[in-house]
Formats: C-alpha cells, sequence, structure tokens
C-alpha cells in the first residue's frame, strides 16, 4: 500500500498560544526547546520577538503555533486585553521547585477563564522537572512526597532533589479545573513536543481555520469577511498617489 | 526587580494613551532603557476602551473637581428593562469593548503607513467604514437619493439620506437633476487637485464653505450637508471656513478605493485607538521596556523644575535621562465637547448597505445631523447650532455581542445644551431607521472631554527644563489626526538625537510569518 491515492495536503491551521507564568520559569525556555529545540543555560528576560511559529503535524491535519511570549509585560501585571484577545490555547508554566509559582500559575488561569475566549484550551506545565531527583519525581506521586511539596522550608533529605510541588498536587488542580497537564524540562526536553502534541489535539476542529488568521469565535466567515486587508494593493507603495 | 525603587532610565514615558504608546512603538528598537508607565489600571488613557463594568467604574472614578481634567460631567443610564425574556437585554460586560476614542483612519493617513513600515499592523485588524448618511427632516431636502424612511410629519423623525461616496455614484444618482450634477461634478474635479489652484478658493480661505460652494461652483443647497459631512467637523455649518473643509473633504475623498471599492477609511476592531495603543506598548515591551500600569507619578506640580529625578507614587525614587508625559496644566479653562456612547438592541443593517462584491462587509456608518437639523431649546447664540456626529459600530468590530450596535456620538457643544442634542439625534436617529423590532437603547454613557482648539498657538510639545517633554493636549475629532504622528516624531527625534534614523521603520522580528505551505 504505498502512496498510490494523490495525496491531499493536510489541512493546516493557526492556532494563537499566549504563554503565562511567573518570571524566570522557563516559558521562553519551553517555546525555545519545542521551535528550535535548543536550550541556553542563563538565558537572559525575554527580548526580542512579539510571537514564534511552529509547525505541530497531527495525523490529519498540521496545526501551526503562533506562541505568543508575555514579553515581560507579566511581571507588573500589565498584560493588555490584546494579549489574551482571539488565544485558542494557553501554556501556564510554573516552576516545580517553587510553590509560589504554582500559586501564580493558578491566578493566571483564573484570568484567562475572566479574560480569554470561553473555549481556550489551557495547559498547566510544571517545568525545571530536570531538577528534581529520578527518585523525588517517582515518589511525588505517594502521599509522602507531598508534606515536603508544600512548605519551602521542608528540610530537603535527598539532597539533589530540588522538588517543591508534587506532581499530585499539581495533577489534581489541573484535574479540578479541567486542565491539560505536563511536567517538562527545557533544559532536557522532556515533554516539551508531547505538550505541544496535546494541546493541538485538543483544540476542537470547529474552532479552526485557515493560516495566518485569527480565528477562535464563532461567525469566521463573516469576520473575514469584513477585514480589509493593508498589506493588500494599495499600501504597498508608499508614496503612490498622494497629491499632497 | 520587583521594585522600581532607585531605578535608571533613559526614558520614562508616562500614560499609555496613543501619543506615548506611538512613542514606545518608535523607540521599541532603539536599544533606550524605557519604563512605561500608567497611573490607571488600564491601557489606553483618553482613548482607553472598557468593558460595560470597567467603564461604569471609569465614569464614577472621573475627576470632577478637577478643571485639568479631560473628562468630567460623566453619566451612566441604563433604562429599566424588563426581565421579559422577549425584550432585547444587555449582555454580559466582557461581551463589550466601549471606545473612548473611536475614530476612523482614512487609508491616506500617515498612520497607516506607520503601522505598516514598524509591521505591526500584522497584530491589528481593520475594518471599512462603510455609507455616510445625512439626516434631514425638512420638506426642501427631498432632492436627495436613497431616503431609507421618511416620516415628514413628526418633528423628531427625520429620514437618512446616503451620501455619494464617489464621482461614479454621482454620475448613478437618478434623483439629482443635471445642473446639480454639473455643478457637483466639477466641484469634485477641483478638489482632487485644489491645493494646484490657489487663485480658486485663496480668497475665501476664511469665508464659510458653504459661500464658496455657492459662489465659485453654484453648488444647489441641496448638496451642502453631504459635503459638510464629508468634513467630519461638528462646527456649525455657518462656522466651517473653506480652509477647513477642503483639505478634509480631498483627505476624504482621495482614500477612497486604497484598499478596496467603495470605502476609504478604516475603524481598528476591538474598541477604536485602544487597541493600536495596545499594540505599540507590546512591541516597546517586545523591544525589552519595562511596562507598569496603576503606576503615576507624585507630585504634578514639578514640570518646570525637572532635573532627572522622579517620585513614583509609591514613593520609590527613580532617575531618567528624559520623561515624557501629558499636556502640563495650564489653569486656562479650556472649551469642552459633548460626547455619548449609546448601547442599541439592533445591528441597524439598513445603514450598512454592501460596498460591493469584491468590497468587505462595512463595519462603520457615519450618520451627520446637519446644524439645525435638531431642534435646541433656548438657543440664543447667533450662530447656528452646530452639528452632530454619531458613528455606528456593528457587531463585527467586536465591540458589542451580534444583534447589537453601539453609537458613539459627538458634537462640539459643551454642557446641558449639548447633551441634550447628543440625546435627541441618539433618538431620532433610530426613529429614522426602519426596522422591526424598533431599536431600543440598552444603556447609554455620556460625558464632556475638555480639549484646546486645534489651531491653538505654540509649539507641538514643550520643555520643561532639561529632559522634560509634553505632548499636547489636543480636541477630539472623528478621524484620526496626522499632526499626532508628527507630534510623536518630534518628541522621538529629540530623544534619539543623531541617531535617529527612519521613523517607525522596522525589519519584521518574525523571520517566516508569510511560510503559508
Amino acid at each position: 500500500m504505498a502512496d498510490s491515492a494523490p495525496t491531499q495536503p493536510k489541512p493546516s491551521s493557526s492556532v494563537k498560544l499566549v504563554l503565562l507564568g511567573e518570571a524566570a520559569v522557563g516559558k521562553s525556555s519551553l517555546v525555545m526547546r519545542f521551535v528550535n529545540n535548543d536550550f541556553q543555560e542563563n538565558k537572559e528576560p525575554t527580548i526580542g520577538a512579539a510571537f514564534l511559529t511552529q509547525k505541530c503535524n497531527l495525523p490529519t491535519r498540521t496545526i501551526k503555533f503562533e506562541i505568543w511570549d508575555t514579553a515581560g509585560q507579566e511581571r507588573f501585571a500589565s498584560l493588555a486585553p490584546m494579549y489574551y484577545r482571539n488565544a485558542q490555547a494557553a501554556l501556564v508554566v510554573y516552576d516545580i521547585t517553587k510553590p509560589s509559582s504554582l500559586t501564580k500559575a493558578q491566578h493566571w488561569v483564573a484570568e484567562l477563564q475572566r479574560q480569554a475566549s470561553p473555549g481556550i484550551v489551557i495547559a498547566l506545565v510544571g517545568n525545571k522537572a530536570d531538577l528534581a531527583s529520578a527518585g523525588g519525581a517517582d515518589s511525588s506521586d505517594d502521599a509522602d512526597a507531598a508534606p515536603a511539596a508544600e512548605g519551602e522550608t521542608n528540610e530537603e533529605e535527598e539532597g539533589t532533589d530540588a522538588r517543591r510541588v508534587a506532581t499530585r498536587t499539581a495533577k489534581s488542580y489541573a484535574d479540578e479545573e479541567s486542565l491539560l497537564f505536563f511536567e517538562t524540562s527545557a533544559k532536557t526536553g522532556q515533554n516539551v513536543a508531547e505538550v505541544f502534541t496535546a494541546i493541538a489535539n485538543a483544540i476542537p476542529e470547529t474552532s479552526l481555520k485557515g493560516p495566518r488568521g485569527v480565528g477562535g469565535s464563532t461567525n469566521l466567515n463573516r469576520q473575514e469577511d469584513a477585514r480589509v486587508n493593508l498589506a493588500g494593493t494599495g499600501m504597498s507603495m508608499p508614496d503612490k498617489g498622494c497629491a499632497c | 526587580m520587583d521594585t522600581l525603587d532607585n531605578s535608571e532610565w533613559d526614558v520614562v514615558i508616562v500614560g499609555t494613551g496613543l501619543r506615548q504608546s506611538l512613542l514606545a512603538l518608535a523607540l521599541s528598537r532603539s536599544d533606550k532603557k524605557i519604563l512605561h508607565i500608567d497611573e490607571n489600571d488600564y491601557y489606553g488613557g483618553a482613548e482607553a476602551a472598557f468593558s460595560l463594568q470597567e467603564a461604569e467604574e471609569w465614569a464614577k472614578s472621573v475627576d470632577e473637581s478637577s478643571t485639568a481634567a479631560a473628562f468630567f460631567n460623566t453619566s451612566v443610564t441604563k433604562p429599566d428593562l424588563s426581565p421579559d425574556s422577549s425584550t432585547p437585554q444587555l449582555s454580559p460586560s466582557r461581551k463589550y469593548s466601549l471606545a473612548l476614542s473611536p475614530q476612523l483612519v482614512y487609508a491616506r493617513s500617515a498612520l497607516i503607513q506607520s503601522l505598516i513600515s514598524s509591521k505591526v499592523y500584522r497584530q491589528l485588524e481593520f475594518l471599512a467604514v462603510g455609507s455616510w448618511w445625512v439626516y434631514t427632516t425638512s420638506s426642501g431636502n427631498q432632492a436627495l437619493r436613497e431616503p431609507i424612511s421618511i416620516h415628514q410629519t413628526d418633528s423628531i423623525r427625520g429620514s437618512l439620506l446616503k451620501v455619494p461616496s464617489g464621482r461614479e455614484d454621482v454620475f448613478q444618482d437618478q434623483v439629482l437633476d443635471f445642473k446639480s450634477k454639473r455643478a457637483l461634478m466639477k466641484f469634485l474635479r477641483f478638489i482632487s487637485d485644489y491645493e494646484e489652484q490657489p487663485q480658486e478658493w485663496k480668497k475665501y480661505e476664511y469665508e464659510p464653505f458653504t459661500t464658496f460652494l455657492i459662489e465659485r461652483f453654484k453648488v444647489p443647497e441641496v448638496l451642502h450637508a453631504p459635503l459638510l459631512a464629508l468634513t467630519l467637523t461638528s462646527a456649525s455649518s455657518d462656522q466651517v471656513s473653506t480652509m477647513t473643509a477642503l483639505p478634509r473633504i480631498a483627505r476624504h475623498l482621495r482614500s477612497i478605493g486604497v484598499f478596496g471599492s467603495g470605502f476609504g477609511s478604516v475603524i481598528p476592531r476591538w474598541g477604536g485607538m485602544a487597541e493600536i495603543a495596545q499594540v505599540g506598548c507590546r512591541a516597546c515591551a517586545v523591544g525589552g521596556g519595562v511596562y507598569v500600569l496603576g503606576k503615576g507619578i507624585a507630585g504634578e506640580g514639578k514640570y518646570s523644575e525637572f532635573d532627572g529625578k522622579l517620585r513614583l507614587k509609591d514613593g520609590e525614587n527613580i532617575t531618567t535621562k528624559w520623561c515624557v508625559r501629558d499636556h502640563a496644566p495650564s489653569g486656562i479653562p479650556a472649551a469642552s465637547d459633548n460626547r455619548s456612547v449609546t448601547i442599541v438592541s439592533s445591528d441597524l443593517a439598513p445603514l450598512f448597505p454592501s460596498l460591493g462584491e469584491e468590497a468587505p462587509i462595512p463595519a462603520c456608518a457615519i450618520i451627520n445631523f446637519p446644524s439645525g437639523s435638531i431642534p435646541v431649546e433656548g438657543w440664543d447664540q447667533e450662530r447656528a447650532v452646530p452639528s452632530v456626529q454619531i458613528a455606528i459600530h456593528s457587531s463585527d468590530t467586536g465591540e458589542c455581542p451580534p444583534g447589537q450596535s453601539i453609537l458613539y456620538g459627538y458634537v462640539a457643544l459643551s454642557g446641558a445644551q449639548g447633551s441634550q442634542l447628543l440625546k435627541k439625534a441618539v433618538e431620532s436617529l433610530l426613529a429614522s431607521v426602519d426596522i422591526t423590532p424598533a431599536p431600543t437603547i440598552l444603556w447609554s454613557l455620556q460625558y464632556e472631554q475638555r480639549c484646546i482648539p486645534v489651531n491653538g498657538s505654540g509649539s507641538l510639545h514643550m520643555t520643561w527644563g532639561e529632559g522634560m517633554l509634553t505632548f499636547k493636549q489636543s480636541q477630539f475629532d472623528l478621524a484620526f489626526d496626522d499632526r499626532i504622528l508628527d507630534e510623536v516624531k518630534e518628541i522621538w527625534q529629540k530623544i534619539m538625537g543623531e541617531d535617529a534614523g527612519d521613523f517607525l521603520v522596522f525589519e519584521d522580528r518574525e523571520p517566516d510569518i508569510d511560510d503559508d505551505d
């Protein structure tokens, strides 16, 4: 059964994905790992791109993520409504070595539920999983790991295990709020592609549209019909036609 | 860093209104260390957009005591809506994004060029401004075309007449007589390059535009109102000079067809200029600028003694080479305009006729109420009553849910008379549209906005000690005024000095954006 039938190109859709989470939890690093399969140890706070794009190939369709970084505007809680606008997916990131970052993540989830489109797919991601010892990651599913996760002051006996948020704690919160949940390491690449694939799979087909659109709401055709294309013929020649 | 105390900056921009945000955009690739703050907890300043709840909070928070505040006399009116499910209801607060600055932008505006050359247009959506209508009650004005309803007997009900959108419209017109058409065509030919023919209009420069139309082109009176509507001025008809009207009408006509047939101006989606302000701020943040809302400057009076040190309202001391902020309080009482925002229970579809097969669906209609078309009780001034402008935004703007629309009203008249005039205009408009069920008002906001005259004296900005730059406060205008961009450029140039380069011209930051496969 070789490629006999004329293969139709898979439908491709753009999806706006926004990143949220406390500063320094590794939001940009996750994206760099996903987009460039790259990791920089002591990365500066985010500067430089309004958004990055990366494709995610599913069996029946291709999702092209437009990944919007906070550009640091989360630091003083100064994200603009346009950031959430038409986002079809959100990655809410915390640091598994820092319990306060999960609290912050919960705040962002609430903010998304308030500000974003109702159908938005939210993934809660515990990053820096590489800092948990292998044993710690296993035992975090056990009840006895939980107490260590609840308080930052707790003396750590394993020495190398910096984990302070039990997988179970975050997972049960994610389940309550119907969020996708993963623990990742941008450093090793662990689970990074899986997060994006899971998000791509979770986005309902009905909310998708063609490439380079905004989508995410109802009445898509009409919205496209109303849109004026500024980059079209008229304005590509800046000085043409102005009689002034 | 979660405190700003003792931080050092190259530029501190105060306020996130349109000007400041365009400046932030202009500086976004400059490598300057930028702190952009706003004492409000929302973006956009005088150009913000609000949910219903935010709009009501804003109306309450407006400082009535300060004569320097941009807004005053705010009031929110919510008619008693019966909870009966058959009557139209307001939707939840967040379904609305009401614009304090519902401006339209002409296709030939330098703003469009700048949004394109700086690449931020990719994060914006623009919608077409469709038809322009003139409201009329009089029996004498029947010679115009396409009345969508006529109720001549009732004083409050008039008819809305569509303004021809270009020469083709005029040619195809069935109602205008040949003589009027010829006069109008002659005028339209003239205005296409009026700058080249000063001999035609210089001596009428300060004369009323209507006098010029009659004496120079024999344009009949019936066509004065539609032509004045294109100027988007709210002054009384006898106060609009030839000098004011010509460039505005030319701007309108020259923009038609640039982005598609049948329209010449656009509006940003999602709440007017607020969206452009946010996009500018984001661009600056992406370039490394630091953003803090809910943070103002302490000590409002210190304009004249700026020494590089600023104290923020929570007590942080910071230093900066440059500080850019709003106009300095002058102490001179400024004139004010009345403005209103009205949510209506109908899409008012008859006012949004198709612009043609290839053209986008229009999302905005402009209604002009000429001088005197709405009576004002106790009007005792010599000049005519100012005209009223209403911009209707459809739900395609994202400013309201489907099945509703937003009416943004504006009149250059202060006080109770202005507010009364606006209310009557909205009522008359709704009564004049033949649509079932009859549209009702679900919610409305009225306020006054202070302004300084557009032709006011003084330079665009003033320097208060080394490093302190201020924007001018300007009059609200229904169309974006390119002078705002000049003002931003001037300040940008001052900050950048020799290294300025091209204003608002950037490369794409995103490499593969057009990769479509």
